[in-house]
């Protein structure tokens, strides 16, 4: 390889270290450790606190015709629902996404049919039901439900509101890391594009890595924030803490006129 | 990222500890509910139910359904919706044919309309159910049961144009508010009787709040509800308690056929059982 070819390899490695970096603190900015397992985790939780024998979280589909459970609590001796998908005209769980309204239902099993196929393909036919959306920007984005209250015939107004703080959970999560994934799909691209080129000719790279399509505009923003960051960081340790000082400054005005700039609703 | 702080329920302000007594005064106080709908049957009154459908032939509504439509997005269409007529109704979900039945079970000879709003799809709900409004308002229907909302802002102008449409046509609409205290549309609107659940069980017993958005309380926990398939089931959620209103006011509509929607809704708090002449 030529002196040429080296200065660029290593000039692309800095570049590429640089945005990984970046990505990575905007990843932290914008995720604080969300991923399944913390879904997983607000799922567990809400069925040990409501004494549910099942609780599970499915997501509204891209094409909003179906719906995919995503976690659930594991039954013995049942069949996970994890994968499963229901179309979004069907069952309890398709009228919540449908209606962005709770519902709790009970007496399930001898009453009605409540997507009795599904219940029956999993192994388990509960006897009540409180089903709750997601909501994300206003839209419905998934439903996330508990079955069989232990020592109870029936759900209340007051497990409604007490799985609406859980959901409420569950839906920031889930809404961060879809801006998370957009991010890793784009450093994906990058990093394939890369194993593509030829050494020494990576001109490709940054233009593949920063493609404004793998990002949202806010996750686009966010990037440039981070880059900012970065850049400053480099600079020294005073101007570091000097970012440090102005940014909680900043945070803290904009949190003591919440709307003035827009941000009210963030 | 939206995440509003949560708030007390709707439903606490008819919480036995919350509930408070209303004072009325004048000839408002002489209204009861023996002159409101004593021996009303709700005969003449022609009710919609905007929902996921109605199943007509189920026994819980006495073969008083008496048509219906469904309405489907369809961006190519005039308003983004297309209706298709539905002259034997069905129900894709139960909840329809549940706040139905309760409507029938207050106003037995009320005539029953249903209004399908939900479909495969998510897409388009809100413009369905402003369809669904429309449909209505123009098909003479004079109680309109709305069990649904959106919380979605830039729907905030069509739907106050359609509660103000519907109140000029007097056609009384009734919303259940959502059952999580978020803005939602209609059923914060002022012409709309907004309706949350309370814990009594007698179909009759309603209450005033006389701290708005959320007007009045009706039974809408373990409630039993026709469902799909000729079944029944118990729920809960303020979506029940709408349909208990909405029958009481079809048995004020076929007894007072003049009456407008503000003027029923002064006819509902004299006659809420938490309000005492003074």
């Amino acid at each position: 390889m030529n002196q040429e070819g080296v200065e660029s390899e290593s000039a692309i490695v800095n570049q590429l270290k640089r945005l990984l970096l970046a990505i990575e603190v905007s990843g932290r900015a914008i995720l604080p450790g969300t991923n399944d397992q913390l879904l997983q985790s607000i799922v567990d939780a809400a069925a040990r606190i409501f004494g549910a024998t099942a609780a599970s979280l499915a997501l509204v589909e891209k094409d909003g015709q179906s719906l995919v459970f995503r976690v659930a609590t594991t039954v013995p001796g049942v069949e996970s629902v994890v994968g499963m998908r229901v179309p979004i005209d069907r069952g309890i769980v398709g009228y919540v996404a449908m209606t962005g309204q709770p519902i709790a239902i009970s007496n399930v099993r001898e009453d009605a049919r409540f997507n009795q196929d599904f219940a029956r393909s999993t192994g388990y036919m509960p006897q009540s039901i409180l089903a709750m959306p997601l909501i994300s920007n206003d839209r419905v984005i998934g439903v996330m439900e508990v079955l069989d209250k232990i020592n109870a015939p029936t759900f209340g107004l007051m497990d409604m509101e007490l799985l609406a703080i859980f959901a409420q959970q569950a839906a920031i999560a889930i809404d961060q890391s879809q801006h998370f994934d957009q991010l890793g799909r784009a450093v994906l691209l990058g990093l394939q594009t890369l194993a593509s080129q030829e050494p020494g000719q990576y001109g490709h790279l940054l233009g593949a890595l920063q493609d404004s399509q793998g990002y949202s505009e806010q996750d686009q923003e966010i990037l440039e924030l981070a880059d900012l960051f970065y850049d400053i960081r480099m600079l020294g340790e005073a101007e570091r803490r000097m970012l440090l000082q102005v940014t909680s400054a900043f945070r803290d005005y904009c949190r003591s006129r919440p709307g003035q700039f827009g941000f009210g609703r963030i | 990222m939206s995440s509003e702080p949560l708030r007390p329920a709707w439903s606490q302000s008819f919480s036995p500890e919350a509930l408070q007594i209303v004072m009325t005064s004048g000839p408002i106080a002489h209204i009861n509910p023996e002159w409101a709908w004593g021996g009303s049957t709700g005969a003449g009154v022609r009710v919609a139910i905007i929902d996921s459908g109605v199943e007509a032939d189920h026994p819980a509504l006495g073969g008083m359904v008496r048509g219906g439509v469904i309405v489907n997005y369809d961006e190519q269409e005039p308003n983004k919706v297309r209706i298709e007529p539905e002259e034997q109704p069905v129900d894709i979900f139960g909840h329809g044919t549940a706040c139905a039945g309760i409507i029938h079970s207050l106003a037995p000879e009320a005539e029953l309309y249903s209004i399908r709003v939900l479909g495969r799809d998510l897409k388009g709900r809100a413009v369905q159910f402003a369809g669904g409004l429309r449909w209505a308002l123009e098909n003479q229907i004079q109680v309109i049961n709305l069990s649904l909302s959106t919380n979605r802002e830039e729907y905030y102008a069509l739907f106050h144009q359609l509660t103000d449409d519907a109140y000029f046509k007097n056609a009384t609409l009734v919303s259940a508010v959502n059952n999580y205290p978020v803005p939602s549309y209609p059923s914060l609107y002022s012409s709309v009787i907004s309706v949350a659940a309370h814990e009594g069980k007698d179909p009759f017993t309603f209450f005033y709040n006389p701290s708005p958005p959320v007007e009045f309380g009706a039974p809408g926990i373990d409630v039993k509800v026709a469902w799909i398939d000729k079944g029944y089931t118990t729920s809960t959620g303020n979506s029940f308690a709408a349909p208990h209103i909405s029958g009481i006011v079809a048995l004020i509509r076929a007894k007072h056929p003049t009456l407008t929607p503000f003027q029923i809704k002064t006819v509902l708090f004299a006659c809420a059982s938490n309000t005492q002449a003074g």
